[in-house]
């Protein structure tokens, strides 16, 4: 049982929970970018959390059915479409041999995901199927791929309850890593702006523009780094670490981006606005625990 | 008491001492082993590092567990440690084809070839941490005598093993990538992924030799030019 590729799109990938345990070598976790609509989309189908879906950026991915099966999409809004029919995404649907699904162009956000109940049946390397460009582990959807998938019952028809509000603007971030060593004044520049995203933002590292944050000349030895981290450069830019960041960096980060708003982060477009507004860990914490029992998340 | 600082809702970031001291690597291994062994199941990351551990946790598991992490990192000793550690031999090709630099440093620090191979090869570095790309190890200390900056403009392309310097770094590139530091030679030895066993090449801790060999040597094991 498997989907064809017609037309894989601008960037589509395969990308489950992220490979876990191999930072020291090097490897970073890659896994979806916006863990929200993810997460969303394995659950309408009853799936396991760390079960493969496809990502896709921008658009442009056509897929045919070859055997009836559920799927859901979740996510940005791709201009979806059965059969050249516009469907409503964050639901479940069943799909039947000959169906052609089609993310038209970006109308809204960034990534959209397609799970399909049971999960992508593709490669295993290194405990993990996700796809990370950056090291040459997979490589995004091509024409006539053929994706299987194991089928078996059909869950009830059902949509989100909760659906992400992707207008939100503001990111709450954890004073971590270097934030004491920021001045006051370096703090509240950072605070009392708002950023923009520039277009050297990808999968590795969400680039910002604004007033640069002019930081004294210091020697900083290279530390490992966590996702979200929020690094500020030489040129007193922020650049936001991503799922396929590197795993250890040397400027100084101002804190970290609280892991679910990452989620919003990633559905913004060039030229689109954010801000960062303080959050304690321990409430980022507390909301993390929230979601990971909903979605049943077990490391 | 080692400094602990937070790096994110499930990770710390605990430091072993301010300045690049080739005693650190033994430390930092060593306990981080210590407590991936005590803590199987709350540890999910660790990232040794020059002077630091970093470590992802499962917040599942926060409540029952932190405190007792805290309790064992105080209890990290202060005094040096030593590890078994393995030496790792890699083939050098020192050559102006492939090192992009050379001729530069030589010009520069006003030294032959010779004399460069000679102090670039003559030392065990030793691995002060792997990151950036998997099997990219940061080797230290190289030689004051051919130390030099970072290039100004990093180039767009360099080969996959490719030997660079900066400062009082060396490492080996493992795969194409863009990249700032000097180039001053190039090993056949493959360390992308598509071999597997490659991703555990390097740990902190171990020491590298570089072996000069000569061009029909490295072109006859597959070394491109």
């Amino acid at each position: 049982m498997s989907f064809k590729v017609i037309n894989p799109g601008f960037s589509s990938s395969i990308q489950d929970y992220g490979r876990i345990g191999y930072k020291k070598y090097g490897l970073n976790q890659a896994g979806p970018m916006d863990e929200i609509a993810y997460c969303e989309a394995n659950h309408l189908l009853e799936n396991n959390f760390n079960n493969a879906v496809i990502e896709i950026a921008f658009g442009g991915l056509e897929i045919k059915v070859e055997a009836e099966t559920s799927i859901s999409v979740t996510g940005a809004d791709l201009d979806f479409e059965v059969n050249n029919k516009k469907i409503p995404i964050w639901k479940n649907l069943q799909v039947f041999k000959g169906d052609v699904l089609k993310w038209k162009k970006a109308v809204k956000g960034t990534y959209s995901y397609l799970a399909v109940k049971g999960g992508f049946q593709t490669g295993i390397l290194f405990g993990s199927r996700s796809t990370n460009i950056r090291e040459n582990i997979g490589e995004n959807l091509k024409k006539n791929d053929i994706l299987k998938f194991k089928s078996s019952n059909f869950p009830i028809s059902r949509s989100s309850k909760n659906i992400p509000n992707y207008e939100k603007k503001s990111l709450r971030i954890m004073p971590t890593c270097q934030f004491q060593k920021f001045t006051n004044s370096q703090k509240k520049a950072f605070f009392n702006q708002g950023y923009t995203i520039s277009n050297l933002a990808n999968r590795a590292g969400c680039r910002l523009t604004g007033k640069p944050i002019m930081l004294k000349k210091s020697k900083m030895i290279s530390e490992g780094m966590s996702c979200g981290s929020v690094q500020i450069s030489n040129d007193g830019y922020p650049i936001v670490l991503m799922k396929d960041a590197p795993t250890i960096g040397g400027y100084p980060k101002i804190g970290t981006v609280f892991s679910l708003d990452l989620s919003f982060l990633s559905q913004k477009k060039l030229n689109e606005k954010i801000y960062f507004e303080p959050i304690d860990i321990e409430e980022a914490q507390s909301k993390r625990l929230i979601f990971n029992k909903h979605f049943k998340i077990h490391l | 008491m080692h400094k602990v600082i937070p790096a994110g809702e499930n990770s710390i970031l605990i430091y072993f001492g301010k300045e690049i001291d080739s005693s650190l690597p033994a430390k930092i291994k060593k306990f981080s082993e210590v407590l991936e062994k005590k803590f199987p199941n709350f540890l999910i990351e660790t990232i040794p590092s020059y002077t630091t551990l970093h470590i992802t946790y499962n917040l599942d598991l926060y409540k029952k567990k932190y405190n007792e992490l805290i309790e064992e990192i105080k209890k990290i000793p202060e005094n040096k440690t030593t590890i078994k550690s393995r030496l790792i031999n890699i083939p050098v090709y020192y050559g102006f084809e492939v090192g992009l630099d050379l001729e530069t440093i030589l010009k520069e620090k006003k030294i032959t070839l010779d004399d460069f191979v000679k102090i670039h090869s003559s030392k065990e570095y030793l691995v002060h941490a792997v990151g950036f790309s998997p099997c990219f190890a940061f080797l230290g200390k190289v030689d004051k005598k051919i130390q030099k900056p970072r290039l100004k403009t990093p180039r767009v392309e360099i080969s996959a093993g490719s030997v660079g310097i900066a400062e009082m770094q060396t490492a080996v590139y493992p795969i194409n990538s863009s990249g700032g530091w000097n180039i001053v030679g190039k090993t056949f030895l493959d360390m992308s992924l598509k071999n597997p066993l490659n991703i555990s090449k390097f740990n902190i801790g171990d020491r590298v030799k570089f072996n000069p060999i000569d061009k029909k040597t490295f072109i006859q094991n597959g070394g491109k030019l």
